[in-house]
C-alpha cells in the first residue's frame, strides 16, 4: 500500500515560489496516484482568499493550481480554524472547498498520515 | 503515530514555535537546532512555554546549537548529537521539519 | 533503516549543514539513503559554482564527495533548478545558455522522484530553513 503525505503549507502565495512549489509537491503526488493531504495553516490560509488579483505583481494565478487539486486526485484539504479566526478570515468566502479544522484536530491529522512536508 | 517535530527557525521572530505547540499530540516530541534553541533562554516566555509542556511531550536540542549559542538549558531537555538526531528519527514513526 | 533525505535550503543556509550531518551519520549508522532530493533553494548545493573562502566550510564540494563516496543517488528538482539557474548540459543547450553548471555527480529529474523516493524509504526528513 502506498505511504501517505500531508503538505502543510505555511506560505503567504505572493512572497516568493514557496507556496506554488508546495502546492507542486501535493500536485505531483496526486499525479502518481499518492494518498496526498493538503493543510494551509498560518499565512497560508492567505492562499485561499478568492479576491486576489496576483497579475497586478505580474504574478500567476496560484488559483488554478489549487483548482486543480480535484482533479489531480488530491482531495483532503483542509485549513485551520485558527489561522483563519487569527487572520479575520473567518467568515471571508474560500476559493477551494477545504474542511476547516480545530488544533486538536489538526494534531489527529497529522497522527494519520504516514509522512509529512510543512513549508 | 507519534511525530517528530524539527524546528530551526528564532521563536523570537518567526511563529512555527507557537503554531507547533498548539498541535503537538501528547507522545509527540519536539527536537530545537538552529536558532530555534534560542526557545530555550532563561527568562523567556518561549522557554516557559516549553517548561509547561505535558511531561509525556519530549524535548530535545541539537547539542552543538546549544553548544554554539551558550545556552543555559532546562532539566527536562535532552541534548542529542547527529547519531542521536538518526535515533529519534527511527524512534518517532516520522519526522516533520518546519521548514 | 531506510531514508529519504530532501534538502530545500541554499549552502550558506545552517540547515544545509545540518542535512549532511544527518545523512553521514545515518550512513555511519548502518542506515541506509534511499535517495537525496534537492528542491527549492536546496538546488544550489549542486552546483559546481559555488566558491568558499577557504577557511570556510565548502558544503557544495562535501556534499558532492559525499555523494560519490557513498554511490548515493542525488536527484535536484529540474523546475526549481532551472528557475535558479542550475542548468546541465541538455538543459544549457536547451534554452540556449552560456553556461552549464550542475555538477556530474547530480541527476535533474522531477517532483515524482521525491514522491518515489518517499515511498521506498522508513523515513522522510527535510531539511531547510536557517
Amino acid at each position: 500500500m502506498s505511504k501517505s503525505l500531508l503538505v502543510i503549507s505555511r506560505q503567504a502565495p505572493w512572497s516568493g515560489p514557496g507556496a506554488r512549489e508546495a502546492l507542486d509537491i501535493a500536485l505531483a503526488g496526486g499525479a502518481f496516484d499518492l494518498p496526498i493531504g493538503l493543510l494551509f495553516l498560518d499565512d497560508g490560509v492567505f492562499q485561499l482568499s478568492s479576491a486576489q488579483q496576483p497579475a497586478t505583481l505580474q504574478q500567476k494565478d496560484l488559483s488554478a493550481n489549487l483548482q486543480a487539486l480535484p482533479m489531480f486526485g488530491v482531495e483532503a484539504l483542509y485549513v485551520s480554524q485558527r489561522s483563519l479566526a487569527e487572520r479575520g478570515l473567518q467568515d471571508q468566502p474560500s476559493s477551494l472547498a477545504v474542511e476547516r479544522l480545530d488544533d486538536s484536530s489538526i494534531s489527529a491529522l497529522i497522527d494519520r498520515y504516514d509522512q509529512v512536508i510543512t513549508l | 503515530m507519534a511525530t517528530l517535530h524539527v524546528l530551526s527557525h528564532s521563536p523570537f521572530t518567526d511563529s512555527r514555535l507557537s503554531s507547533c505547540l498548539r498541535i503537538l499530540g501528547s507522545q509527540d516530541a519536539l527536537l530545537l537546532c538552529g536558532d530555534a534553541v534560542y526557545a530555550l533562554q532563561d527568562g523567556s516566555a518561549q522557554r516557559q512555554a516549553l517548561e509547561l509542556m505535558p511531561e509525556s511531550i519530549a524535548l530535545y536540542a541539537l547539542d552543538e546549537d546549544v553548544q554554539a549559542r551558550g545556552l543555559v538549558f532546562p532539566a527536562r531537555l535532552t541534548l542529542v548529537d547527529y547519531p542521536g538526531f538518526v535515533a529519534l528519527s527511527c524512534q518517532y514513526d516520522k519526522v516533520n521539519t518546519w521548514l | 533503516m531506510k531514508f529519504a533525505i530532501a534538502l530545500f535550503s541554499p549552502p550558506h543556509a545552517p540547515s544545509s549543514r545540518r542535512a549532511l550531518r544527518f545523512a553521514q551519520a545515518a550512513l555511519a549508522g548502518g542506515h541506509e539513503i534511499v535517495r537525496l532530493f534537492f528542491y527549492q533553494d536546496g538546488v544550489h548545493s549542486a552546483s559546481s559554482n559555488v566558491v568558499c573562502a577557504q577557511d570556510e566550510v565548502d558544503l557544495p564540494r562535501e556534499w558532492r564527495e559525499f555523494v560519490q563516496a557513498q554511490q548515493l543517488d542525488g536527484v535536484v528538482c529540474i523546475a526549481a533548478a532551472l528557475r535558479r539557474g542550475v542548468l546541465n548540459d541538455d538543459e544549457a543547450q536547451r534554452y540556449s545558455r552560456t553556461a552549464a553548471n550542475l555538477d556530474a555527480t547530480w541527476e535533474l529529474s522531477g517532483l515524482g522522484q521525491l514522491h518515489e523516493a518517499a515511498q521506498l524509504a522508513d523515513r522522510l526528513v527535510c531539511f531547510g530553513g536557517p
